[in-house]
């Protein structure tokens, strides 16, 4: 389908495993790639041939056309694509007509997650997924799919070549010194340097990483029917139950199967998604594992976490049970994420309250306490709120607690800060009220002290960004 | 203004025109909506499509009072590392952006903005709830200025 293009002789391969040139994605790719869509398809077609009751051939040629042109789109589109990795860039191409051509400088990586839906773990595939310096969700990278062992090994060839290129690049910034005084040559070779410090990032995959958490399955089951999906779920079967009992027409059902379904699929989502979330402390951050049928693999580093999350609902409450939870920058490359919204990324799907201290440990450098109620006339204007409002603060973090029914305590490192926001409404106005809000990248976290007397609200406001400005300084 | 004596800062105004900018666009959505209510209403009962049009060129009238008090409103100040917004009556806002924070500064500017020659100026961070413009500038102030925030950000800027 398209020539190999006159591809400029890869000067700088890796040290070794990568080999230099253009690579194609393994061939099952498209297969994968409609995998799931294909179901939906046939599920659909499935339905509206029952739904007609023509089963008269022609429909059936109909959808047969449908199903095998999505399938060869994706056999074009796998055709189309390929990679390699040269200069330091890996580089994507793409696109029939379009063409698309992505670069990735190696440098700017941050992480690299392995991932596999359902399909791909039984054909023993898996998917790169790169997250990008800059959160910016157009910029992470997936190569999709290749075989799990050579995406593992191309996982560790691109981080190690990855700390190699941000080393070179920081020797001149950290150096600020003469060029000649620098110790690597004007153009250094990323290949010998690659070979020459190769056995940190090995060392780093290889080194015993040491377990912090496993979520107990049995407990994530419970805990998510006692959630606020699980009792809709248990609403509706109710409702149906008692509908069908009462009027005795069972075809009624048939009304909520859409309901129901939307309600099981979210369900399950959870629960297959977070199912066996393990959190590991390696050498690089924190690793993270989870997934039923899809498991995804992905490596938090400390200093990317803009936000922490600690969920209660009430029903886990009498239990101390809780729910940890992380927003890191750079984007999520899941094609669920979009449902999955207000929810983070967990660190801890359900657990004890010493298993959140055990993490938090991990993840935050202190843990300042959310100490500071607000006023007492705070009640007039947020009745159902007043108990759980609090904020404390430290040189490094925001704490926050907020919540009517859930009790939401969130941190906020202030280096992370992007912007500060004094607000006031009307009400607060009349109660000498205001509250101030910290921005963090991305668009699910926000930072809200909420409900504090004016002219500490103020003085925060004037405070915040300072105290931001000195912790980014001191983390550099 | 309480923000007003916040410690020596000099907030800056947007453009005396921005007024005439929101009135005309009060008349440009109040006139034909009184036209379309009125003629409606006007099948019921002649008076009553004459008393729908009054009452929304009343409303609008009123509208226009709000809006007056919210354009005064709207200022900024520069300060050593960021930069403040303010806007809002009812609910009051001040911003504080670093100019390290911010990733790109654009320009917009509407039909009837541009024919007064005015310009909104937009500061985006990598937080989406960030949400700082100034709007009613004079096109030139609004290029300097952001000619200048994109300078100080260049300067100041830090990573995530």
């Amino acid at each position: 389908m398209t020539d190999p293009l006159p591809a400029d002789p890869p000067r700088l391969p890796l040290a070794e495993g990568v080999p230099a040139g253009w690579h194609r994605l393994h061939p099952l790719t498209p297969v994968v790639r409609a995998g799931s869509r294909l179901f939906a398809l046939v599920v659909v077609l499935a339905g509206i041939a029952l739904a007609n009751q023509r089963q008269d051939g022609s429909e059936i040629v109909t959808d047969l056309v449908i199903i095998a042109l999505a399938l060869s789109g994706g056999f074009v589109s796998w055709l189309v694509t390929r990679w390699q990795v040269a200069d330091g860039v890996l580089r994507i191409d793409t696109g029939l007509i379009r063409r698309d051509s992505r670069r990735f400088p190696l440098s700017q990586i941050q992480a690299i997650d392995v991932a596999q839906s359902g399909l791909a773990r039984i054909l023993g595939l898996a998917e790169l997924q790169l997250r990008i310096a800059g959160g910016d969700a157009s910029r992470g990278g997936r190569l999709a799919w290749l075989r799990m062992a050579d995406a593992e090994r191309l996982r560790t060839e691109l981080l190690a070549y990855s700390t190699v290129a941000r080393a070179v690049q920081a020797v001149p910034a950290g150096g600020g010194g003469p060029a000649d005084a620098l110790p690597v040559p004007a153009a250094p070779d990323p290949t010998a340097a690659a070979s020459g410090t190769g056995a940190t990032p090995a060392d780093a995959t290889a080194a015993p990483e040491r377990q912090l958490f496993r979520v107990r399955s049995g407990l994530l089951a419970v805990a998510i029917a006692l959630s606020r999906p699980g009792a809709i779920a248990f609403a509706v079967v109710a409702a149906v139950t008692a509908f069908v009992a009462v009027s005795g027409k069972t075809a009624a059902t048939a009304t909520f199967l859409p309901a129901a379904i939307g309600i099981a699929a979210t369900v399950w989502r959870w629960f297959n998604g977070e199912y066996g979330t393990t959190v590991t402390a390696a050498p690089d951050g924190l690793r993270l594992r989870s997934g039923l049928i899809q498991t995804t693999a992905e490596t938090i580093r400390p200093g990317r976490v803009q936000a922490i999350r600690l969920v209660e609902p009430l029903a886990w409450r009498p239990f101390g049970w809780c729910r940890l939870e992380v927003d890191v920058a750079g984007p999520r490359i899941r094609r669920e994420s979009r449902a999955e919204t207000g929810r983070l990324r967990a660190l801890i799907p359900v657990g004890s309250k010493a298993e959140v201290v055990q993490i938090l440990a991990a993840v935050l450098t202190s843990q300042p306490a959310p100490d500071k109620p607000p006023p007492r006339r705070v009640r007039f204007k947020a009745p159902l709120q007043y108990h759980f409002l609090a904020f404390g603060s430290d040189d490094n973090y925001v704490v926050t607690a907020h919540g009517r029914v859930t009790r939401t305590t969130t941190w906020i490192p202030l280096e992370k800060v992007q912007s500060v926001r004094w607000v006031q409404g009307p009400v607060q106005r009349c109660l000498g009220l205001s509250s101030v809000r910290l921005d963090v990248a991305g668009r699910r976290v926000t930072g809200a002290i909420e409900d504090r007397v004016d002219a500490e609200a103020r003085d925060l406001l004037m405070r915040l960004p300072d105290l931001a400005r000195a912790a980014r300084a001191r983390v550099g | 203004m309480s923000a007003e004596r916040d410690d020596g800062l000099s907030w800056q105004r947007p453009s005396p025109k921005l007024l005439r900018c929101r009135r005309i666009q009060i008349v440009l959505v109040a006139a034909p909506v009184a036209l379309i209510t009125g003629l409606a209403c006007a099948s019921v009962s002649a008076v009553a499509g004459a008393l729908s049009a009054v009452g929304v060129l009343i409303a609008g009238l009123v509208a226009e009072r709000f809006l007056a008090r919210r354009v005064a409103a709207w200022g900024f100040a520069e300060r050593n590392e960021d930069l403040m917004v303010r806007r809002g009556v009812m609910i009051r806002r001040l911003s504080v952006i670093p100019y390290g924070r911010m990733q790109y500064i654009d320009i917009t500017a509407g039909p009837l903005e541009r024919s007064l020659g005015l310009a909104t100026l937009r500061m985006h961070t990598a937080a989406a709830a960030s949400d700082a413009r100034i709007p009613g500038l004079d096109q030139a102030v609004a290029a300097k200025l952001r000619d200048q925030l994109a300078a100080l950000g260049e300067a100041q800027a830090a990573g995530l």
